[in-house]
């Protein structure tokens, strides 16, 4: 409930600093109205503390009984369906098994951190249609058990399929965390499966932490230009979703083999409602891998045209990277969307981030700033990129770019 | 017509953005600025009913329009200007067209052509000036001369020359103005009619995306159906019934451009970094070169609103208004968009930047639709009316509102808006007792004076509303520093020039030395400085660079 | 069929500033829009509507200004609309938002295919559209960019990791929609807006459709916004300026020594 008291002067100091455009000023008085969410930015900036908001405690669940961090493994669907199959190219998983995605152990990393400091155990659940010894990798970043359902139709993913047998896994044994991927299949499940527990679900979550036995899920909102720390206090398991390269991984510790618990858990062929009739799968295309390269040379709107902005693919040539974009460069067409990093983009992680006339708008910045090592170059001296990058270079990114490629060209042998 | 409700409004207002967004990058209106080429493709697309339908503003609903209000078409036109001065004109020519229609024709001829227009998405032309007849229309000399058949009136043949005529070469219907033997008239004239051949695009200083060219026309026979009201001698009645309101959308033009240009700087000056710093932190620079053209942009804004709102609610005529909201904006625009020039240095000097092209177009809005000098001289004329039949009372009723305004709410510059317009109440006085509007220097001087004090009372009052329009992007605390910033400019203003005024011109006027209040006037500068600071700041938020 | 889509008014979350002394949210002078997956998503709607003769109702949950998001539905050629505005729904996070929209379906009754954007650019959850779906207990198709119907079978084009899909399933069905490469976002023409004005157009409070109180706003939501505060500050990079040859000196020398060159 949020309530303004008598108090209120009509300073209106508030009015302004609201995300949400829910107050108003009438008759000199603060009113607020429904697209309020109880966020208390402003009470943060009232003068006269005129504005309360108190946060009425329902009758709480029994959390007690809830106790584990879980981790979805998510494996990668490779298998191409339908017409596309007769294209050839099917994967040798028949032998090896569909490979389990990065974001998995990045999940198993953080999940470590926080089983350990509540004590409790980190699992992952596995639902597949055949299990490949995927325990030896799991337990390396961390998991202490594997939940394994393995059943014939599991080949692929599936929403109700896999909900229910999630629903079902989590009634049985009462986790109290559970984290997914923040890939279309998390972003597809994890919904499904917290709607139906009518548990709390955060998305995108830029960090984890556990305060007073609580999950504090940290993450951007408006575009990456404000941080809201998210908590589910009365419901359990407390759902999160993380993109792909943002939990640093940890150093993999093979021979530590997690413990495989089968959970025989009935799976009803009707619930395939939404059938694959065909599934192509990209090439694996040299040039836009953006979320695992190594090396990033992006561009802005500084680079000004697209023949300028060609200079970038040079100096990926040369410095075995791959082009990235930010969205002004794009909304200015001159590189199309698959290169975008960014909150609306990719988010990267590379060991160097070179960028060039891009002046690290928040939801840029977002995606790019867990690069390891990031140089920028901007004529601006104050753009907010020079924030987060370790280098900053203060010049006219179009002028440079190509005498940097001429100079690297001569250093080359 | 009253306005339509807020969100239909700004649903079209999201429309036009997103087409111009999409279809109107500023490389094309470089190029063809550059080129003196009308963009035909672009303004089809404003026309076509199923993209955009911009006409339809002006056509009431049950003729398929929108029955749009002044305000509505105020905020088209303020954002068309923004876009593209040139392409607004040409929009504008079809509203102005439209008008004689819409104020003078009779049932038939409304239904005829004004569904014609809506239907077929037709291009008007409003064809008065001529090349000796500009300001002064009462020159014309078009002729419309009768055409008998069987002893009865059947048509008219019409022979006269137009010139300066906004979508002259491109329109496909032509309201003209012709004197037949009744008086002035108009009559609609079609493209393809014998006699009539539009002249070539003229080669402009600016607004050259509007295509303006000068009309033959050579015995052009119309029959006596488009003769608009169907009685001659309605002409010049028939145009100035809608000057409150065309006044208004051409005020809207020198606010909207007016922006852009200050807008533009306003980003540009967070850029460029020189002596360690952005241009906008230099406080000489803002206040010299940003802060006063918003202000006065501001100020014709509430003024302009307040006009569309009556015009709305029903109120006729309100020609002086019109002309002060025209006359103001115009100016007002005209100046920021020089200064936003200088703002750019050298490179708002090259095409590159849009400035020069800002400044080149909005020169016109200073003489079409009647010329500044003109409009001096009406507004004059209007309140002169006012200043006798209230003897004397008119502007210093409106200065004891301003005193009540500043007891209810001093951060208004209520008190200070009084100051100038007790001023002018005692110089217009001074002028009427020694018949001093004899000099027709003085009749414009006084038109000046009387709208800088207009703009100061209006402004003072819009700025204390609990809720302002939603055409205002600032909040309280930095619209009603501009309202006090603008009206210690017109106190100042009003007690210099208004009594030098008067004093030039006589041999003593002892009147002259109470005239104004020279303590308070000195009084209310004081926090100047730091109201053209928040001004400043606001606009730094408001207009990031990009 | 009877299409219903769930449409968003949002800030344009590019337009939001940051008062760089309090570090609090300037809203002001942010201008509202409709979320632009919502867009696509009513673009769908209508290019469905225009093959098979569907009727379409656009439905939105906001304050009382977001009716004007219901009446751009309206006005791209939707038949109906509805906006759910009340009080109760303050706070509410997407699990309440899900169940409010959900209880609006039924209230409007036989919906065959709910359309939704994928994501709001403000929240960017993506959680509402399933989470209907699961409220309703009806199949969810995400991430589609294309849809087909045949009779009572929904044939959509979907993104998935590292491709895309078809897939097949059966209406009711709710599907979220990513805009395709090639998209191109349609606004109203002003005859159309003015005609909107005519079309049906419902508001809803909780109890209208039947919403229990315990399920909705702050005490309903599951997830509660513990604080909000800017990002970061991080320490400012190893600044260097000069000439473009200066520059690419620089850089040079930064490569080589962070090992990227030899």
């Amino acid at each position: 409930m949020i309530n303004v008291s008598p108090k209120c002067i009509g300073c209106n100091k508030c009015v302004p600093v609201c995300p949400f455009a829910a107050i108003q000023l009438i008759d000199k008085k603060a009113v607020i109205n429904e697209a309020c969410t109880l966020c208390g930015a402003c009470v943060q900036v009232c003068p006269v503390q005129a504005i309360e908001i108190s946060r009425e405690e329902t009758a709480t669940r029994d959390l007690g009984g809830y106790k584990g961090v879980w981790v979805f493994v998510e494996l990668v669907e490779d298998r191409a369906v339908g017409g596309a199959a007769k294209e050839g190219g099917q994967p040798a998983h028949a032998k090896q098994g569909r490979k389990i995605r990065p974001v998995t152990f990045e999940l198993l990393s953080i999940g470590r951190k926080l089983a350990d400091q509540l004590g409790e155990e980190l699992c992952a659940v596995l639902l597949t249609d055949k299990n490949y010894g995927y325990e030896k990798d799991l337990g390396a970043y961390g998991a202490d058990k594997v939940y394994l359902v393995e059943n014939p139709e599991l080949y692929e993913y599936n929403t109700d399929i896999f909900s229910t047998a999630i629903v079902a896994l989590t009634h049985k044994h009462k986790p109290s965390i559970m984290l997914y991927g923040a890939t279309i299949m998390g972003r597809d499940l994890a919904p499904r499966v917290a709607s139906s527990l009518y548990t709390g679900l955060t998305a995108d979550c830029t960090a984890l932490a556990i305060k007073d036995g609580q999950l504090l899920q940290s993450r951007p909102a408006f575009g990456g230009n404000i941080m809201a720390d998210i908590l589910s206090p009365r419901s359990r398991p407390q759902m999160s979703t993380v993109r792909p390269n943002v939990m640093k991984l940890s150093d993999p510790i093979y021979g530590k083999i997690a413990v495989t618990v089968r959970e025989d858990i009935k799976i009803d062929k009707g619930l395939r409602r939404v059938k694959v009739l065909e599934r192509k799968l990209e090439k694996a295309d040299a040039g836009v891998k953006l979320d695992e390269a190594r090396v990033i040379v992006s561009g802005g709107r500084g680079m000004k045209t697209k023949e300028r902005f060609k200079h970038l693919e040079e100096l990926c040539r040369l410095l075995g990277g791959v082009v990235g974009a930010s969205r002004g460069a794009v909304d200015m067409g001159l590189k199309d969307k698959t290169h975008q990093v960014g909150q609306s983009g990719t988010t990267v992680s590379p060991k160097l981030y070179l960028s060039f006339g891009i002046s690290g708008a928040v939801q840029h910045i977002v995606g790019m700033k867990a690069s390891d090592v990031i140089v920028a170059v901007n004529n601006d001296p104050d753009a907010p990129i020079f924030n987060v990058a370790k280098y900053g270079i203060v010049g006219d990114a179009h002028e440079i770019a190509p005498k940097l490629i001429e100079a690297l060209k001569k250093r080359k042998p | 017509m009253p306005s339509m409700d807020a969100i239909s409004r700004n649903l079209m207002l999201d429309s036009l953005r997103d087409y111009a967004k999409k279809h109107i990058p500023y490389d094309l209106i470089r190029d063809k600025d550059q080129a003196n080429e009308f963009p035909a493709a672009i303004l089809k697309d404003m026309y076509d009913h199923s993209i955009l339908g911009v006409h339809l503003l002006l056509v009431p609903e049950e003729h398929g329009g929108v029955s749009g209000g002044t305000y509505d078409i105020y905020r088209i036109c303020e954002l068309l200007a923004h876009i593209d001065l040139g392409i607004a004109t040409s929009v504008f020519a079809t509203f102005l067209g439209t008008d004689p229609l819409n104020v003078g024709g009779t049932e038939d001829q409304k239904k005829k052509w004004l569904q014609r227009i809506a239907k077929e998405n037709l291009m008007v032309a409003y064809a008065a000036t001529e090349p000796d007849a500009g300001s002064d229309l009462i020159n014309l000399r078009t002729r419309a001369e009768h055409v008998l058949k069987n002893g009865q009136l059947a048509g008219y043949r019409i022979t006269g020359n137009k010139q300066w005529i906004s979508n002259g070469g491109v329109a496909d219907l032509y309201t003209v103005l012709a004197m037949a033997s009744g008086g002035p008239c108009w009559f609609l004239v079609e493209r393809d009619m014998e006699g009539f051949s539009p002249g070539k695009h003229e080669d402009k200083h600016g607004i050259r995306l509007s295509n303006t060219a000068s009309l033959a026309l050579d015995g052009v026979y119309v029959p006596k159906e488009n003769l608009i009201g169907g009685v001659e001698g309605q002409g010049l009645l028939q145009a100035q019934a809608v000057f409150g309101y065309t006044r208004v959308m051409v005020a809207a033009f020198g606010l909207g451009a007016g922006w852009e240009a200050v807008e533009q700087a306003v980003r540009y000056s967070q850029q460029r970094i020189q002596a360690g710093g952005p241009l906008s932190d230099k406080q000489g620079y803002m206040h010299k070169l940003i802060v006063p053209h918003a202000v006065k942009l501001e100020a014709a804004r509430a003024y302009i609103e307040d006009v569309a709102n009556r015009l709305d609610s029903g109120e006729h005529g309100l020609q002086t208004e019109g002309a002060i909201a025209k006359y103001s904006a115009s100016e007002a625009g005209n100046r920021a968009a020089d200064d936003a020039i200088q703002a750019f240095g050298g490179y708002g000097y090259t095409r590159d930047f849009p400035v020069e092209k800002i400044k080149r177009d909005i020169k016109i809005t200073c003489i079409y639709e009647g010329t500044s000098e003109v409009l001096e001289m009406t507004i004059y004329r209007g309140r002169w009316q006012e200043h006798l039949k209230t003897r004397g009372r008119y502007y210093l009723d409106i200065a004891d509102r301003m005193d009540a305004l500043h007891d209810r709410n001093p951060n208004t510059g209520a008190r200070a808006a009084g100051l100038a317009l007790r001023t002018l109440a005692a110089v217009m006085e001074e002028c009427r007792l020694q018949k001093l509007t004899r000099h027709q220097a003085v009749t414009f001087k006084l038109g000046r004076l009387i709208s800088v004090c207009e703009l100061a009372y209006l402004f003072a009052e819009a700025s204390a509303k609990e809720k302002y329009s939603e055409s205002v992007r600032f909040d309280t605390q930095a619209w009603q520093a501009m309202a006090r910033i603008f009206a210690r400019d017109a106190a100042v203003q009003l007690a210099t020039e208004g009594p030098a005024l008067v004093l030039g011109a006589v041999e003593n006027a002892a009147s002259m030395a109470s005239a104004a209040d020279m303590d308070q006037v000195r009084a209310v500068q004081k926090g100047m400085m730091e109201d053209m600071d928040l001004v400043a700041a606001k606009l730094k938020q408001t207009f990031k660079a990009r | 069929m009877h299409i219903a889509v769930c449409v968003k008014q949002v800030p344009d979350s590019t337009e939001v500033k940051i008062n760089p002394e309090t570090g609090t949210l300037i809203r002001a002078g942010v201008p509202s829009i409709i979320n632009p997956y919502d867009h696509f998503a009513l673009q769908t709607a209508m290019e469905l509507k225009a093959a098979n003769g569907f009727r379409v109702t656009v439905v939105s949950m906001g304050p009382p200004q977001a009716r004007s998001v219901v009446q751009m539905g309206l006005a791209l050629g939707a038949d109906d609309g509805v906006l759910l505005s009340d009080m109760a729904f303050a706070g509410s996070d997407t699990w309440s938002t899900s169940y409010a929209l959900a209880k609006a379906m039924k209230k409007i009754g036989k919906v065959d295919i709910i359309l939704a954007g994928m994501q709001a650019i403000d929240g960017d959850t993506a959680q509402t559209g399933p989470g209907i779906a699961q409220q309703l207990g009806i199949p969810q198709v995400s991430f589609c960019v294309k849809v087909d119907v045949d009779g009572r079978k929904l044939i959509v084009r979907r993104l998935i990791d590292g491709g895309h899909e078809i897939v097949e399933t059966r209406a009711p069905a709710l599907l979220t929609m990513i805009m395709p490469k090639d998209y191109v976002s349609k606004y109203p023409s002003f005859p159309a807006v003015h005609s909107s004005l005519k079309k049906p157009c419902h508001t809803w409070s909780a109890a209208d459709i039947g919403a229990e109180a315990q399920y909705l706003g702050l005490k309903g939501s599951p997830t509660q916004v513990a604080k909000i505060y800017p990002p970061p500050q991080r320490e400012k990079a190893a600044m260097s300026g000069g000439s473009s040859q200066e520059a690419v000196e620089k850089i040079l020398e930064i490569l080589a020594r962070e090992n990227f060159v030899e």
